[in-house]
């Protein structure tokens, strides 16, 4: 497995985790674990950022293996 | 009139003056008895008993004893509420037994209670060491509570040091089968939500006795086919546990590569994932 798969896995992985914190917060709760969750989700999606950025590269470094 | 007929009536009257009398009273005599509560109802009893058998011959009479002693604890408990001498005399004091860890002699003569009653009433409140007490009061109701000793109580997240994040109670959304449509709405979810959610869970829903929605929106499920095991919901642990992953993978990378711009963008993303670790761990894990 090249990194860029395992970049790519870790990925999807983030954005699953993104979704859910965002999910959990939506339903009801009370305001200091929305809080919590929201803002952990905006964590992740920083993170997701970097990643795809670093994923563009690694993409062009190895073409052979572009895409999902 | 035939005898019995005549108790029958009257018993039948009294049956339904007293549950009203009783009413007026108020709740206080059933949820926490003093001594006084105890002479009341008793009084309340003998009378309504003595006069539905017929054995009083002054019928007005016995209604009068009846309404004075319904009246006058009702009074005498409205006023209680007011003053607190009349509290006092009313339900009594408090008498601390325990204090300091020592036993005070003089106090437990005081209440009438032997040394067995007192390690009986603590051994109640599973305290078997009566060195474990702090301190321990006999409320006026005869129930004995106890403070243990800080290092004998139990451990809470406070005192482990371990943060807790404040939840909602859980919603019954259904019960005996039937879905509660107010609690569903409460947290924001409808049939159609719960219909999916039980689908995902492979149960049908005339099966479900009991299900219960807690404040992330997980559904915890309780069937009238015990036989089935309901997978319990997991989504909490296994977000903690690929968030820990991620982390992880990041750090990976950061060491794997050679790019040092990347690997700086790597060491980034896991300080990010692991500062979201520890602020979740309270609420994904606890």
């Amino acid at each position: 497995m090249t990194v860029g798969v395992q970049v790519k896995q870790t990925l999807a992985e983030l954005k699953g985790i993104q979704a859910t914190l965002k999910t959990f917060a939506q339903s009801g709760g009370n305001k200091e674990a929305n809080a919590l969750l929201l803002k952990n989700a905006r964590r992740v999606a920083l993170v997701i950022e970097k990643m795809e950025k670093r994923l563009g590269t690694l993409e062009f470094e190895e073409p052979q293996y572009k895409g999902f | 009139m035939s005898e019995w007929l005549n108790i029958l009536l009257r018993s039948a009257g009294l049956f339904a003056l007293t549950l009203l009398l009783v009413r007026l009273i108020g709740k206080r005599l059933t949820s926490r008895l003093t001594f006084f509560d105890l002479v009341t109802g008793i009084a309340i009893g003998v009378i309504v008993a003595a006069l539905s058998l017929n054995m009083v011959q002054n019928f007005a009479g016995g209604l009068v004893a009846l309404a004075v002693w319904t009246v006058f604890p009702a009074l005498l408990y409205l006023l209680a509420i007011k003053y607190k001498a009349v509290r006092d005399i009313l339900q009594g004091k408090e008498t601390v037994l325990i204090n300091h860890g020592k036993v005070l002699e003089d106090k437990l003569l005081e209440a009438r209670l032997t040394p067995e009653d007192l390690l009986g009433q603590l051994r109640k409140k599973n305290v078997f060491n009566f060195a474990d007490v702090e301190f321990a009061v006999l409320e006026p109701d005869g129930e004995l509570s106890a403070l243990l000793k800080k290092e004998k109580q139990p451990a809470t997240p406070k005192t482990l040091g371990l943060a807790v994040v404040r939840e909602s109670v859980p919603q019954t959304v259904m019960l005996d089968g039937v879905v509660m449509d107010e609690p569903l709405a409460a947290m924001g979810l409808n049939r159609r939500w719960l219909h999916t959610e039980l689908a995902k869970a492979g149960v049908a829903p005339e099966n479900v006795f009991l299900a219960q929605v807690d404040s992330l929106g997980q559904l915890y499920l309780d069937l009238f086919d015990d036989a089935i095991q309901v997978p319990k919901p997991r989504a909490r642990e296994r977000v903690y546990v690929s968030l820990k992953k991620c982390q992880a993978d990041c750090e990976l990378y950061a060491l794997g590569t050679r790019n040092p711009e990347a690997g700086k963008m790597y060491e980034e993303s896991a300080r990010l994932l692991e500062q979201a670790v520890r602020e979740l761990e309270p609420l994904l894990t606890r």
